[in-house]
């Protein structure tokens, strides 16, 4: 099952949105502000905590990580509301988390499931991977100020290779990361490292584009990302050369037909042509432009299977003012 | 007012000193040198413009998806850059180069984004070239400036030659 949709009310950013998701991949765009990684993290904790039996409201408040932990500091301010609540479909089932002022509470993910996601993965803006030695003990140990995903995605990424022989698409995934960043993840002890021919290299002297085709390297290899399995990436193109977004987006896109359903938040221009460009009529691909309206002031979503009819197109937006000012340049005084 | 056509689409001028349909028999030069569409003679500047239309109808579809794909791999600069230097260069031996001179790309594809405009103004710009040589003293550039613009962003910079697709 994936996910189908989420509702959130007066929760964080949002008053009333409610967002249905495409089983493959789901690009999210918009301004600053607009809620993009909230919508990811509230649905990874879902998709979490589905398949762990965890609390859905604790997993919540260790993935947004409000002050002093209280849950109810999730509730969106200033509008007199005292009850913020988020519900995550999966597949029909419904999962909800709500947050007041005395109390929180969950419904639907207190017992471990087995027809959810096979697996799930945050890939925060921040990577871990290169300061990874220590940080599962020392988050374990001590009340460290670091939201659970960075804890998540180093147990993810410590998991062991598959047993047996790697299927075609994946070897072939594999095979193009393996291509690009010249060896192979390992990991020795906590330590990440590149081996390839010039011996082995650790993460901390790998450049960040590396490390994170590194870590979709490895998370391809010991089976995290499968049929089944759900993805959120919040920003790929972070710290990477735009050269190297069309070898992401092809990785995303054969993964998606891998049966792997995708969340990714994007700014970047190149990063959503490319999506455009590479996908086909049977990949199953859904933008969603978050947005302030401009009448109530409230984020709101315009959800579109079309690159071209995605509206409002922040990206674009910026693209047109540079536009704008590079024709006026170019052009002198011939056009006002 | 002067109507040009170029293929399905139609350009109607007004204001100018002269307009030229500059690639047809009378440029005479057509087999050694590349031409330009139109040549625009305005008081005080000249516009050339080049048209591409990979949504005419009877396009096939592979043929404007590769038209679409050089375009955007920057394959159809070099292209953009020979029309515009052979045509300064015909103009300028005809003695007519004598004002400064604008290079106008209309390339009518719906889905041409912003984002494409600005990276082929940008190349064009850079292999026109737009700039000087740092080390001998020109006495003008080859070019003045230059633009890439689809339909839309034509007709809102330039309100007094717009462009029409034909019935």
């Amino acid at each position: 099952m994936a996910l189908t949709k989420v509702k959130f009310e007066n929760f964080t950013a949002f008053k009333d949105l409610e967002v249905e998701f495409s089983p493959g991949i789901n690009a999210l765009i918009g301004a600053n502000g607009t809620g993009k990684t909230h919508l990811m993290k509230a649905c990874y904790a879902a998709c979490d905590v589905f398949r762990t039996g965890d609390d859905f409201a604790r997993k919540l408040i260790g993935i947004f990580l409000p002050s002093r932990r209280s849950g109810n500091r999730l509730v969106q301010r200033g509008n007199d509301q005292e009850t913020g609540k988020v519900t995550v479909h999966i597949g029909n089932y419904p999962m909800f988390a709500s947050f007041e002022e005395y109390g929180t509470s969950s419904g639907g993910g207190l017992v471990v499931r087995t027809d959810g996601p096979k697996q799930t993965v945050y890939v925060p803006v921040k990577k871990m991977l290169a300061n990874a030695p220590g940080f599962l003990s020392l988050y374990a140990a001590r009340e460290i100020h670091f939201e659970e995903v960075y804890q998540d995605i180093l147990h993810r990424a410590y998991l062991p290779p598959l047993r047996g022989p790697v299927d075609a698409l994946h070897e072939r995934l594999l095979d193009s990361i393996r291509t690009v960043i010249g060896g192979e993840i390992t990991v020795n002890g906590e330590e990440f490292f590149l081996i390839g021919e010039q011996g082995d290299l650790e993460f901390t002297l790998l450049a960040e584009g590396w490390r994170k085709l590194g870590l979709l390297w490895l998370l391809i290899r010991n089976g995290t990302l499968q049929k089944g399995s759900v993805l959120f990436w919040d920003e790929p193109e972070t710290n990477l050369n735009p050269k190297m977004y069309g070898i992401v987006m092809n990785v995303l896109l054969e993964l998606q037909r891998a049966g792997v359903q995708i969340f990714f938040a994007t700014h970047d221009y190149v990063v959503l042509k490319e999506l455009d460009l590479q996908m086909t009529d049977d990949d199953k691909v859904a933008f969603h432009s978050l947005y302030r309206d401009e009448e109530t002031g409230e984020i709101a979503c315009r959800t579109t299977g079309e690159y071209l009819d995605i509206r409002p197109n922040a990206i674009d937006e910026a693209f047109d003012d540079i536009y704008d000012r590079q024709i006026k340049r170019s052009l002198g005084g011939l056009v006002g | 007012m002067t109507v040009f056509t170029e293929g399905n689409l139609q350009i109607a001028v007004s204001d100018a000193v002269s307009v030229r349909k500059f690639d047809d028999d009378a440029h005479g030069l057509s087999h050694c040198m590349k031409a330009v569409d139109f040549i625009i003679e305005l008081p005080d500047r000249f516009l050339f413009i080049e048209f591409k239309d990979p949504d005419a109808p009877g396009v096939p579809p592979p043929a404007r998806a590769e038209f679409v794909e050089s375009l955007l791999e920057g394959r159809r600069d070099e292209d953009f850059k020979y029309k515009y230097r052979d045509s300064f260069l015909y103009e300028w031996a005809a003695g007519r180069a004598h004002k400064p001179i604008y290079y106008l790309v209309l390339i009518a594809q719906h889905d041409l984004s912003p984002g494409d405009m600005t990276r082929r103004t940008t190349a064009l710009e850079r292999i026109l070239p737009l700039s000087l040589p740092g080390s001998v003293a020109w006495t003008r550039p080859i070019v003045d400036g230059c633009g890439v613009f689809n339909i839309a962003t034509w007709n809102r910079y330039f309100p007094d030659y717009p462009i029409t697709r034909l019935p």
